[in-house]
């Protein structure tokens, strides 16, 4: 009944969410978009036929409770029944031994002349069980059975206190000896007949006691093995109900572990208490994106207060170029000619906008911008990334050296937060790179021709290897205390596994430390994806 | 007015050395202009400077490799260092290491000049610093 049905990823009503995988929450607008899936999936999840677990349990426990109060009262019954026939043999053997006795006697009489009188006390004493159970006999035999035997023993006693009376006369004429051989016969007759009926009445019970007996133990063995089968089933369903839930619920907390947002939506026909379950989990998918965002910006802000140093320290020369050629302008302005002063106020007008374009890549970077899904050149992404850090770079006295390779396809993808990876890996490069050492960029194809690779190569102290399998772990550093929160890896490994790529790690103690970046190419067309963009698909 | 200053000053912003120029000539310097480290340690090596004024952080070799050199050639030499934002400690080793005095980028033609007199005093020979200024003068 709980065939587990097929796990579909989003239902009619809830948004299909291209590439959800990759979908950003980090603006205002992608959050309200995330609050609005949550919401049509718990509505959608809310929509079903309610058939909670408990409804089950409660119900198969009831069930097997009737069904082992159907089969006490199957015994109960059968008990009763067992009783009243072995009372009733007890009845008609007690009987039956009173006529059989009774017979002896009358053969004896025969034989020797004696004993009638015995034989008609036990004939008596036939009619009394008889008579004293009578209602019992009745319900056993029915009243026409009861009848015959009733009249045959009548007849026997008769025809006994006949035989009495004439013993008593002493009248044994001829004629008399003549009634007397008649009687004589028929009370063999009837006394033989009803014998042969009482043996006939016992067998006939005893045969179905024996019956009764086995039809009790057939009912038993088929109770238990129903009821075997019916335990065996229910315990079937109701684990597969719910370990197949739990496995779908572990499914879906992996899911959410590597960073896919996606709402859970409804898997089943019906609504239990599982489905509570999944409803907790989306408010918790809210939740957990919330702060997950908080903590990539966070995370961008220490970026930015990192690079902030390297362009204040960069911002220096423009300024001082203007402080000085503005106060020699002032000092000079009346000694100087026209084409010196227009030489001045030119290279005003130059160093204000090589000032405007050292902190404008900062401030790109650092603004909170909307965030947005779409066909992007990574080569492109990291030329921007190499131009933030350039002012790193030249404060650390340390080169780049980057390659790409031509023609490489596009990726799908959030720009601000690749840019956000790239730069945390460059920045990492730099702290691990010693002064005019090299630090190589690479663009180049991935061993999967639908990946791209991003690699980003120095010749650092490298990473030892004991530590090398933590360092994506959150709040993992190397160091010094203040310096790094330890999140920079964990986040950057957080966005790429949201853009369906992979990051990994190689190094070597004293040689340096490569970091691979792995991205899936978009199979998008750029004129669809730029139209719609990645909010106007929700 | 003495035998004038000789003054090499060295920057790898090539406004700085366009602009210093005229205005360290006008308080009686004669000063030679490099923007390439490497040309300047040659021209260093040739004759003997007054006073040597070279930024600190450049590409391929740093101000304190100059300073060294010249401390090295000549102890009578002044330098002095231009430094950038947050470089305190740079400057601080560069106190250690001789330097005269170390003058924070950005600074206004007055403040070099003002370094550049005392440095003349400290040398024996006291240039006269009046030039007209305008904003402050």
């Amino acid at each position: 009944m709980e065939q587990p049905s097929t796990r579909e990823k989003s239902s009619s009503d809830v948004p299909n969410l291209a590439n959800g995988q990759a979908e950003g929450p980090k603006t205002l607008e992608g959050h309200y978009d995330r609050i609005r899936a949550v919401e049509s999936a718990r509505k959608a999840l809310l929509a079903r036929k309610q058939l909670p677990l408990r409804l089950q349990i409660y119900l198969s426990f009831f069930l097997v409770f009737l069904f082992a109060a159907g089969i006490a009262a199957a015994l109960i019954i059968i008990n009763i029944q067992v009783d009243g026939k072995l009372r009733f043999l007890e009845i008609t053997n007690d009987f039956t031994l009173e006529i059989v006795q009774a017979r002896r006697f009358e053969k004896n009489f025969f034989l020797y002349g004696t004993n009638l009188d015995d034989a008609l006390e036990n004939v008596y004493h036939a009619k009394d069980i008889f008579e004293r159970n009578k209602g019992e006999l009745r319900k056993m035999l029915g009243e026409k059975v009861q009848g015959i035997i009733l009249s045959n023993i009548n007849r026997y006693e008769r025809l006994l206190e006949q035989l009495v009376a004439m013993r008593q006369s002493q009248v044994f004429s001829p004629d008399n000896l003549d009634n007397k051989k008649e009687i004589e016969l028929e009370l063999r007759k009837s006394g033989g007949k009803m014998v042969t009926f009482a043996q006939d009445l016992m067998k006939k019970e005893r045969e179905s006691l024996a019956r009764i007996l086995s039809r009790s133990r057939k009912t038993h063995i088929f109770s238990l093995i129903i009821l075997l089968i019916f335990l065996a089933l229910n315990a079937y369903f109701l684990g597969s109900r719910v370990l197949g839930n739990i496995d779908r619920f572990s499914d879906y907390a992996q899911r959410i572990a590597s960073g896919d947002f996606t709402p859970i939506t409804p898997a089943r026909r019906y609504q239990d208490e599982f489905t509570d379950l999944a409803i907790a989990i989306n408010q918790m998918i809210l939740e957990l994106e919330t702060r997950e965002a908080v903590l990539v910006q966070s995370h961008k802000m220490r970026a930015v207060g990192t690079l902030t140093a390297g362009v204040a320290h960069e911002l220096n020369n423009p300024l001082n170029n203007i402080t000085l050629t503005a106060h020699m302008l002032l000092e000079d302005y009346n000694s100087l000619d026209d084409d010196e002063r227009k030489d001045m106020i030119k290279d005003l007008v130059n160093e204000a906008g090589r000032s405007k374009k050292i902190i404008s890549n900062l401030l790109d970077f650092a603004r909170e911008s909307t965030s947005q899904m779409e066909p992007l050149h990574l080569e492109e992404i990291l030329r921007d990334t190499v131009a933030l850090a350039t002012n790193q770079l030249k404060l650390s006295g340390i080169k780049i050296d980057f390659q790409t390779t031509e023609n490489l396809p596009r990726i799908h993808g959030d720009i601000q937060q690749l840019e956000q990876v790239f730069l945390n890996l460059l920045l990492n490069a730099i702290d691990a790179s010693s002064k005019g050492s090299k630090i190589q960029v690479l663009v180049i194809p991935a061993d999967d021709p639908n990946y791209v690779a991003v690699k980003v190569i120095d010749r650092g102290t490298g990473i030892p290897e004991h530590i090398l399998h933590s360092i994506f772990d959150p709040f993992f550093t190397t160091k010094p205390k203040g310096r790094g929160t330890g999140l920079g890896l964990s986040v950057s490994q957080g966005i790429v596994a949201k853009h369906g790529g992979h990051i990994s790690v190689s190094s070597r103690e004293g040689q340096g430390t490569t970091f691979t970046v792995t991205l899936p190419v978009t199979t998008i067309p750029a004129e669809i994806t730029t139209q719609t963009g990645f909010s106007g698909l929700i | 007015m003495s035998e004038p200053l000789k003054v090499l000053l060295l920057d790898d912003e090539a406004i700085v050395g366009k602009r210093l120029k005229p205005a360290l000539t006008k308080i009686g310097c004669e000063v030679e202009v490099f923007q390439d480290p490497k040309e300047a340690l040659e021209r260093i090596d040739q004759k003997e400077f007054d006073i040597v004024v070279t930024d600190i952080r450049m590409d391929d070799i740093d101000g304190i490799q100059v300073l060294e050199q010249v401390v090295n050639k000549s102890r009578r030499t002044k330098v002095i260092m231009i430094t950038g934002y947050a470089m305190m400690a740079v400057a601080r080793e560069a106190m250690e290491k001789g330097a005269f005095d170390f003058i924070a980028k950005p600074f206004k033609p007055d403040d070099l000049r003002k370094v550049i007199a005392r440095a003349a005093e400290a040398l024996g020979s006291p240039i006269d610093f009046d030039t007209p200024t305008t904003d402050n003068g």
